[in-house]
């Protein structure tokens, strides 16, 4: 036990962190396959994936702080919001009425079976990245009131 | 062993990604460790007090490391569970050891892995292997896959291989063949989709039993169509497993009841912005389906193939998750009373958004959303000896299982306050359910406030309370959640079980913690006692005994 957390610390701190984003295909609302690393390549364009998924309030919160939101910051950001829904299919045909209920203005991707989430080795939702040019430039991890204000403050800084 | 488990991926990756200029290694650490205490206050049904068990300290600790480099992937996970796994996990999880392992290259066209892999076909019915930790599961496939897209809108899959069961595999071959046609691309339509898909999946385990009455080998065929058009969509998926033996018992594989197995999935809604409604049909019958036949009925999620979630909200308050529904897909004949062949039911969603400006709304808007669901027992005629047999209605509702409806409303006040009201309304019928006895109808109600101090400083409270007419009876809860930034925070919470009839088990299920959280790394430590019951990831529960700690979690990718 104790090698195998040793050990599991010296891999961690001894490489280098990835920051290459997956390729990873995902469906869309419409049943559409999505290639991450083909379809969300604009040069220098931000892209902020959000995971999260219908039972998940914090994410909710979230993305609807940053729906509210977002059409001001594009004045000063190129940036677009994925909303990566991990539902499985328990409720993941909650994810269209939920979007559309809420009116929330976001790319809606399905990772139906979490092979991006696993990819990424994420553990809790709600968990945010910011890709630029396919590399993974920032991580937010979990969601308290506020940070969305922090996340904009951040996408300032990385154009 | 262990050497092996920390040199061979280290030194493969630590070469790889240093000898290569565009290759990149990934990766992430989890670890749940408890310790288990002797508590005299909590006392279970018998009076007794809860005592730790053998071995109080335990931990599942999981070690993903990922190597690309071009079209390649390698990757690796390693499992710990020390001095043993949490309590009632499978206890096949023992010992620290290489857990899956996989090779893959992927181009636009082709995709093949071999090693251990995740698979869904359509909503999963017949096949999904998936990882949830929280749940104990892993029921990867060991064994190849090829994923070819011949044409644009054609995906062909292809898998082989053996189900993942603790360090080892079931004793059994899984074979599956899925073809998607995405006919938007054909047909170009403009505002319309439309995809078709078929799946195969057979499972092969050799059972010596004389005069054996069912094939070693069960085959079961599924098609879907998925249709969207504007606002408009609707979906269906129908599945079919071969003749097979019904093990009601586990580990009782016999001739006594050979029958085929069926599922019907139809979902249709209608969204536009500010609205949304969706609704579900499902008719189950016969459709439990396990990598080992015997394996049906076991406690730990082991050797399952298919993905049967309970179709009702999943309800995030703590007194809501006390009687969840767990669906009902096999077949059990105890008695006249208690008579099982599936599940027939429905659930449905509204989803509205109260416009900004507006009398109900004000200035923020108003959010609410609505669901309900129904789940009976198939009707039929059912033999209970001699012999043991039955023949469902196709349309028809037996006993009722459960039902439940819920109203959930969010406002947001200010910049300051968010306030959030639910009220939750549950039938639930634990003797069809569980097998055990009794009907029970409960009322919830919960209500929440969030308020900011600062950007990034804020306090949630809940309250929450629940009336019910049997077993346990009356709840309360309370909830105090503080964020000081976005890096610390603090919570203590208190179920309070306190209408039970049983004095002694009036118990407090209190918990506080803290949490902190930098990039990608979360620790998270808490002090208290869980509730004994079940644990639901997804519609999947796992049953946790009641228990007292200090638990500690720890996770980070990289």
């Amino acid at each position: 036990m104790i090698k195998f957390i040793t050990c599991a610390f010296f891999i961690v701190f001894n490489l280098k962190a990835q920051s290459n984003l997956p390729d990873v295909t995902l469906a869309n609302l419409e049943g559409k396959k999505i290639s991450l690393a083909k379809d969300f390549s604009e040069q220098d364009k931000l892209y902020v994936l959000s995971f999260w998924a219908t039972w998940c309030t914090p994410c909710i919160n979230e993305l609807d702080e940053i729906n509210d939101l977002q059409n001001d910051w594009k004045k000063e950001v190129n940036f677009e919001v994925l909303a990566i829904s991990i539902d499985d299919s328990r409720t993941q045909k909650r994810v269209k009425p939920l979007t559309s209920g809420k009116e929330w203005d976001f790319t809606i991707l399905l990772d139906s079976n979490q092979d991006l989430k696993r990819a990424l080795s994420i553990v809790n939702i709600p968990y945010t990245i910011v890709v630029k040019n396919n590399k993974i430039v920032h991580v937010q991890n979990g969601y308290v009131p506020g940070n969305e204000l922090e996340l904009l403050k951040k996408l300032k800084l990385l154009i | 062993m262990k050497k092996v488990v920390c040199f061979i991926p280290f030194l493969l990756f630590y070469l790889l990604s240093f000898s290569q200029t565009n290759a990149v290694f990934s990766g992430g650490f989890e670890s749940n460790a408890q310790w288990y205490l002797n508590d005299k206050g909590l006392k279970d049904e018998f009076n007794n007090p809860t005592a730790h068990p053998d071995e109080p300290i335990r931990s599942n600790n999981y070690l993903y490391l990922n190597y690309k480099y071009k079209n390649w992937s390698f990757g690796i996970q390693g499992e710990s569970y020390e001095q043993n796994a949490l309590l009632n996990m499978n206890p096949e999880y023992n010992g620290t050891n290489v857990a899956t392992y996989f090779i893959q290259y992927k181009t636009e066209k082709i995709d093949i892995t071999a090693g251990y892999f995740y698979e869904q076909f359509g909503s999963g019915l017949l096949l999904r292997s998936w990882e949830d930790r929280a749940l104990g599961i892993n029921n990867a496939l060991r064994g190849g896959r090829l994923i070819f897209k011949p044409l644009k809108f054609i995906t062909l899959k292809s898998v082989y291989g053996q189900q993942r069961t603790g360090y080892d595999v079931a004793d059994s071959q899984i074979y599956g063949q899925d073809i998607e046609f995405e006919l938007k691309e054909l047909f170009k339509f403009q505002t319309s989709d439309l995809t078709l898909g078929f799946s195969y999946v057979g499972r092969d385990e050799k059972v010596d039993l004389s005069d054996q009455k069912f094939n070693n080998l069960t085959n079961a065929f599924a098609g879907r169509i998925n249709f969207t058009h504007n606002s408009f969509y609707a979906s269906t998926e129908m599945n079919y497993k071969s003749k097979d033996a019904v093990v009601q018992v586990n580990n009782q594989v016999n001739n006594r009841l050979v029958k085929p197995g069926s599922a019907l999935l139809i979902n249709t809604g209608y969204s536009k912005k500010g609205f949304g409604i969706d609704a579900t049909f499902r008719r189950l019958e016969n459709m439990s389906f396990f990598s080992e036949r015997g394996a049906k009925g076991n406690n730990f999620n082991d050797k399952i193939m298919n993905f049967i979630p309970s179709l009702t909200k999943q309800q995030h308050y703590n007194l809501a998750n006390i009687y969840v529904y767990q669906a009902q897909p096999s077949v059990f004949l105890a008695d006249q009373d208690l008579v099982k062949a599936g599940e027939i039911g429905g659930q449905i969603d509204i989803f509205y958004d109260v416009k900004k400006g507006t009398a109900l709304g004000g200035k923020n808007g108003m959010k609410i959303a609505f669901n309900a669901s129904n789940w009976n027992a198939l009707s039929g005629t059912f033999y209970i000896f001699n012999p043991q047999d039955y023949d469902t209605d196709f349309f028809g509702f037996g006993k009722r299982y459960y039902t439940d409806f819920s109203v959930e409303i969010t406002k947001k006040w200010n910049n300051k306050w968010q306030s959030a009201f639910s009220y939750i309304n549950q039938y639930y019928n634990k003797k069809m359910v569980e097998g055990t006895d009794g009907v029970i109808h409960t009322n919830i109600l919960a209500a929440e406030a969030t308020y900011k101090f600062t950007a990034t400083k804020s306090l949630r409270l809940v309250g929450e309370h629940m009336w019910a007419d049997y077993d346990k009876k009356n709840w309360a809860c309370s909830t105090a959640e503080f964020n000081a930034n976005s890096k610390y925070s603090i919570y203590v919470t208190d179920l309070y079980n306190y209408g039970n009839d049983l004095e002694y088990q009036r118990n407090h299920y209190y918990n506080f913690g803290g949490a902190f959280r930098k990039k990608t790394t979360r620790i998270a430590l808490s002090y208290g006692r869980q509730r004994g019951g079940l644990v639901c990831v997804g519609g999947v529960c796992r049953n946790v005994p009641e228990s007292s700690g200090v638990s500690l979690s720890l996770n980070t990718s990289f």
